[in-house]
């Protein structure tokens, strides 16, 4: 609100200004004084007189007066003429709908300046022209605005039940449609009257538009170009006035579209320097081929800093499988994303992450991106969104094996992209190589991120939920998919996903999450034979089985920045007591495995 | 293939559409346009001249018969004479015409060399210094009328400091250098209002791409930044861009008349102002049929474009 304060102010002084001119102490805008042709100044004129003796401030005040009369009235003119079409099209449809938005679209065809053209030539120059010229000209933009909201709301509910007791027609659009554009009605007046004022101020230059001797700031500067030679200044005046006018009028109407329009009023989320603990200064001892400790997320929001990933330890070997598990919100792919240095710039990682006896975590950005894609591959949750629509499928595998080895070439690159579909199980890729994402279905696309994942044959691979965005029948295949080329190359797996079931088929260990926090961490066959913690006794009801009817968990997992003070799970545990509610749980070691509850040992098997 | 047949198709029946629009607006105005023609500084014109007028001009002809040739005429290009003083039209289109398609394209080139690398620049930091500077300049040449800026733009480089020729045209062929000298001024301030349009809306459009997921995936394949600047996020940000691009063609088109004036530059504004104000008919409707058309080309072109950098399109 306070951007629009500024030029809102601007543009109500000079509207009111220009239409204050009769009462304002201002000299005859039109009367001659020959005598006193381009004077600089006189008592009275503080900017001068023009080249026919005339006082130059008061041409200026009445000149933003025939101007503004111009552009409101003729923004006036088609927002009642246009809304009307617009409603009437939108309404009606058929003969209605065909002639309005047709005309329209043919009237948009002209560039403006060339239908005003026109018009002068029929009607002669004036005021009046003018006025007809510029409605006609904003009249598309105004019966879009109201067709398209009539339109939508003939499909809503509440339309058809006034329809249906018996409302009149034109109660129901003032009842329902006007008050839901008035806003876009607003911006669109606004952009009519700054985009007229320019118009006007054009035609009148080019002497078609306002009529001497009424002043004019386009008029204004017409003559003063003959005179630039002696008398620069008189060229200067009316060129600012219409300049600034038209500023604030723009910058009226961005504000207003801005206010109007919440989508684009989108936060710029400043980034605060966070104190960063110091935890793994050594490599650990027995190397895995990852091994993550003291993971931490923040994320600086317009409401302070929030932390969705909170103190994460694990470790990879070689030819396993890690899966992290939780639902959304957990944390889970903030972490795989954190791992991957890929974390938006308002989000800061701290812990430490050892791959090769290098901490990821503190790995400037251009060695991080040697090994990404490279030494470290990933596959992410949506393919239709992950791939890049405008370039080939094979082109796109064929640039993951360049960025890393743009030796080989761009043939042998593309040879071996198409021997990488084939490998991830695409059949004809030669073929397929050769289309554009959208040209394949979403398994085939996942393929693809897979293949492309591999080009580089990487020690570690992490899949964010890889078959979330996948049909069931999919699903399976793309896991075993994944299985069988683990194996093959012996690499590391990271599998994050929202499913036991998923879990219990693929993963060696299994880390679940709950809010930010590892809650069950440890071997999967332990974890499935006895979970300790209750939300993975409920994330295992959850799975389907048979004909048993899967247990939803009741509940939302918690925001960031509203953790519950105690258990965080605590909220929506069926096994929380009122030291639940209060104290917070520490991950303890537990039957061989980490766990996150207060009464673990209390609750039965 | 299909594709182009229609928008083809599509570009051909708006401009029948709009040839008809002009040729009914010219005769269902009320007042004989033979009458206006004649008619000094409100003293009426003798009946017998207006009569002749109307004949030598088909006005008593059915208005059928009169649209018939009309279009007749459009089919071989033939758009009339002048009224005023008796030059085929298309002849003075046909020479006049490539002077202000120089201008646009001079004008077009400038404005993309300007804005493109500007928004992208801008969008890496934004809200960064040059984000903002950069924001605020657009801001004031969207302002800046066209004829203000030409004006401005001859004060102070012809007037001031004496170093650019005030206006005027030198054919390419007779003087090349002046020739480049004299469309410098012209080309600017033709180039002004879309280049702070291409600016915003590459800037608005690569700050977009930058948040989709097929750019996190090629940061995520260890591309080099300035790779993943240029295949995955530009190349995608300047799709939308180009739509903006034939869109302000159209005011660019406008503002060749504007900018044409200003700087005596000889092309199809000089004979359609002297034409307007004349009410001489055949070249008013010749030159805005013909820059109506070639709107009509450059979106056309712009569409195709379109669909060869967005595989989307056609295929859909």
């Amino acid at each position: 609100m306070r951007r629009l304060l500024l030029p809102g102010a601007g543009v109500a002084l000079i509207v009111l200004l220009a239409f204050a001119a009769p009462l304002l102490p201002l000299a005859d805008p039109v009367a001659q004084d020959t005598v006193n042709r381009l004077a600089p100044w006189l008592p009275g004129s503080p900017l001068g007189r023009d080249e026919f003796g005339r006082d130059v401030l008061s041409r200026l005040i009445w000149g933003a007066q025939s101007s503004l009369q111009v552009a409101f009235a003729s923004s006036a003119i088609a927002c009642v003429i246009g809304v009307t079409l617009g409603l009437l099209a939108g309404w009606f449809r058929g003969v209605a709908e065909f002639l309005s938005i047709r005309s329209a679209d043919v009237l948009l065809c002209f560039p403006p300046i060339l239908l005003a053209l026109l018009v002068v030539t029929l009607l002669g120059p004036g005021t009046g022209t003018l006025i007809f010229v510029l409605s006609l000209l904003y009249l598309p933009n105004f019966i879009r605005v109201a067709y398209a909201e009539v339109l939508s709301a003939r499909n809503q509910d509440y339309v058809e039940a006034v329809r249906a007791l018996g409302a009149s027609p034109a109660r129901l659009l003032g009842l329902t449609v006007l008050p839901n554009i008035a806003g876009p009605l607003l911006v669109q007046v606004s952009l009519s009257i700054a985009s007229a004022v320019i118009l006007e101020s054009g035609l009148s230059f080019l002497g078609l538009g306002v009529v001497p001797p009424t002043p004019s700031w386009g008029l204004m500067i017409r003559g003063a170009r003959a005179t630039m030679d002696v008398a620069p200044t008189l060229l200067l005046w009316p060129c600012l006035a219409l300049t600034l006018t038209i500023l604030l009028m723009n910058l009226l109407c961005d504000a207003l579209r801005d206010a109007l329009d919440p989508r684009a009023a989108a936060m710029q989320p400043r980034l605060r320097p966070i104190d960063r603990l110091l935890p793994g200064l050594v490599p650990p001892p027995q190397p895995a081929l990852l091994e993550v400790r003291g993971l931490s997320v923040e994320i600086a929001t317009p409401g302070g800093m929030v932390r969705p990933v909170e103190q994460v330890s694990f470790s990879v070997r070689a030819g396993e499988t890690l899966a992290i598990v939780g639902e959304s919100g957990s944390g889970k792919s903030l972490t795989a994303t954190a791992l991957m240095g890929l974390l938006p710039p308002a989000a800061r990682a701290s812990g430490a992450a050892w791959f090769d006896g290098r901490n990821l975590l503190a790995l400037p950005e251009d060695q991080f991106r040697r090994l990404r894609g490279g030494a470290i591959a990933v596959v992410f949750q949506d393919p239709m969104s992950s791939l890049n629509p405008v370039h080939r499928v094979g082109d796109q595998v064929a640039e993951a094996i360049l960025a890393h080895r743009p030796a080989i070439g761009a043939g042998r690159a593309r040879a071996e992209a198409v021997a990488l579909l084939a490998r991830v199980g695409i059949a004809d890729p030669e073929r397929r190589a050769r289309a554009y994402p959208h040209q394949l279905s979403g398994g085939m696309k996942q393929r693809v991120m897979i293949a492309m994942a591999l080009a580089n044959t990487p020690r570690l691979l992490i899949a964010d939920e890889p078959t979330t965005a996948l049909d069931v029948t999919v699903q399976a295949s793309i896991l075993d998919l994944l299985a069988r080329l683990r194996a093959e190359d012996g690499m590391g797996l990271v599998l994050i996903t929202h499913s036991l079931g998923v879990v219990a088929e693929v993963a060696d260990e299994v880390v679940v999450m709950y809010a930010a926090q590892v809650v069950e961490q440890g071997r999967v066959e332990d974890v499935f034979a006895r979970p300790l913690h209750p939300y993975t006794r409920a994330l295992l009801a959850a799975i389907p089985d048979g004909d048993r009817e899967p247990d939803g968990i009741p509940g939302v997992v918690p925001r960031p920045d509203s953790w519950p003070p105690g258990c965080r799970f605590a909220p929506r545990c069926g096994h929380a007591t009122e030291r639940c509610g209060a104290e917070p749980p520490a991950l303890e070691a537990a039957l061989g495995r980490r766990v996150r509850c207060l009464r673990w040992r209390e609750l039965p098997a | 293939m299909f594709y182009v047949a229609r928008r083809v198709a599509v570009s051909l029946l708006l401009l029948w559409v709009i040839a008809t629009v002009v040729f009914l607006s010219l005769h269902l105005v009320p007042g004989d346009p033979a009458e206006l023609l004649l008619s000094t500084g409100g003293a009426a014109p003798d009946p017998a001249l207006v009569e002749e007028l109307r004949e030598q001009l088909g006005l008593n002809r059915p208005l059928w018969d009169q649209y018939a040739s009309f279009l007749q005429g459009l089919a071989r290009l033939d758009l009339g004479r002048s009224l005023v003083d008796d030059v085929p039209v298309i002849d003075e289109i046909a020479t006049r015409l490539p002077r202000t398609l120089e201008l646009i394209l001079a004008g077009t080139l400038l404005a993309v060399a300007i804005g493109i690398p500007a928004g992208s620049h801008a969008a890496r930091s934004p809200g960064g210094s040059f984000d903002r500077v950069a924001g605020w300049i657009a801001a004031l040449l969207q302002a800046v009328p066209v004829f203000v800026l030409g004006t401005l733009l001859v004060l102070l480089f012809a007037q001031t400091l004496r170093v650019m020729p005030a206006g005027g045209y030198v054919a390419f062929a007779q003087d090349p250098a002046r020739h480049l000298l004299l469309l410098a001024l012209p080309a600017v301030a033709i180039a002004k209002g879309m280049a702070a349009t291409v600016f915003r809306m590459t800037r608005a459009s690569v700050l977009d791409q930058l948040s989709r997921d097929h750019v996190r995936t090629a940061r995520a394949k260890g591309l080099a930044p300035r790779l993943v600047q240029r295949r995955h996020v530009l190349r995608n940000a300047l799709i939308p861009v180009t739509t903006v691009l034939g869109l302000q063609i159209g005011s660019l088109l406008g503002g060749t008349v504007l900018v044409e004036y200003v700087f005596n530059w000889p092309g199809l504004s000089t004979p359609l102002l002297r034409a307007v104000e004349g009410r001489d008919y055949p070249v008013v409707v010749g030159i805005v049929l013909t820059v109506s058309a070639l709107f009509l080309l450059i979106n056309l072109v712009m569409d195709l474009l379109y669909a060869l950098l967005d595989p989307r399109i056609a295929r859909s």
